[in-house]
């Protein structure tokens, strides 16, 4: 057989196949740290707030990035928002056609910059409504792990 | 010069993880991956689970090539011939080494080589292993042979021969 002739049968061609060993460890860092034992502890959240130009961060960053100040001072700052975008996903992280939608949004807390993305719960995706008011909802105490989860979703504010 | 170089950041420890000092997440992300061999490694593999190691001739430079490629890049031409080689020859380069691939030490050095193998026609080498041999005793030029797994034992790939030995 010479090399340029067409290959008919697949089993003819091989892959090579493998696994690379890989696995991470990812810390919450300074401010991750606070802000997670704070919502694990007592279900609440906070920011860390600018003494300069007032800019309170959710989530917490230890820089302003306006002012480039050093971040230490942390504020409360309550259950409630409005949201600042949502969408509804079909598929599941591994492409598999979820049973019902999940709907998802970013929801800005009140007074503060940036958003926390999560699942939006009790609510319809018809219903949903770019600024319309949100409130945060923890799982309950025993379950909480310190992790972003412990946020099991965000619902329309009554 | 010295530089008094404030270095930001927060050291931590295995122990500051395991005893729960900080919060993290983690994650084995499965890294599957599936490489093509292509035509003339593909026979080449197949050809080692049959116990037989395959390489291509170019017909107009007379060069046989292992692993087997499917052009020759001397001659800039698709390389037309297939050659059965034996499964012995002579060491044409060695070193030796005292651990493993994820630096764990062996008790026995073993030799990690280029094998130039009888039936090919000089320069003609295959990277493996020469194992149970003294370091004092290795040499260029040596003859060694094959020692294939048992036949039911061989995938299709390059560790269906175990090692070689000295003939």
């Amino acid at each position: 057989m010479s090399l340029i002739n067409k290959v008919s049968k697949s089993r003819d061609l091989k892959v090579w196949e493998g696994e690379f060993p890989v696995q991470y460890l990812y810390t919450c860092g300074i401010a991750g740290e606070v802000f997670f034992r704070e919502i694990k502890d007592n279900g609440k959240l906070k920011g860390l707030r600018c003494h300069q130009c007032g800019k309170v961060y959710v989530p917490p960053s230890i820089y302003c990035e306006e002012c480039f100040n050093r971040l230490d001072e942390w504020v409360d700052v309550g259950n409630q928002g409005h949201l600042y975008s949502f969408t509804q996903s079909h598929l599941d992280r591994v492409g598999k056609r979820r049973e019902e939608p999940a709907l998802l949004g970013a929801v800005n807390m009140d007074h503060t910059e940036g958003v926390l993305i999560h699942r939006l719960g009790e609510v319809e995706f018809s219903e949903l409504k770019i600024g319309m008011r949100m409130e945060v909802v923890f799982k309950k105490p025993s379950e909480r792990k310190g992790s972003i989860l412990d946020i099991s979703h965000f619902k329309p504010l009554e | 010069m010295h530089m008094n170089v404030h270095l930001a950041g927060t050291a931590l420890s295995d122990r500051d993880i395991k005893e729960g000092k900080v919060l993290y997440t983690e994650w084995k992300p499965r890294a599957m991956y599936a490489w093509d061999a292509g035509t003339a490694i593909s026979r080449f593999l197949e050809g080692l689970r049959n116990g037989i190691i395959l390489g291509t001739e170019c017909v107009k430079c007379r060069r046989v090539m292992l692993p087997p490629r499917i052009f020759c890049e001397l001659c800039y031409r698709p390389t037309e011939k297939w050659v059965k080689l034996k499964d012995r020859g002579r060491v044409r380069t060695f070193c030796f080494t005292r651990v493993r691939c994820d630096a764990s030490r062996v008790e026995e050095p073993f030799f990690p080589m280029v094998v130039e193998l009888d039936g090919g026609k000089g320069g003609t080498g295959l990277f493996h292993v020469v194992k149970g041999m003294d370091v004092s005793e290795m040499t260029v030029g040596l003859r060694v042979k094959a020692l294939w797994k048992p036949p039911e034992e061989r995938i299709g790939a390059i560790t269906d021969i175990e090692n070689f030995i000295p003939e």
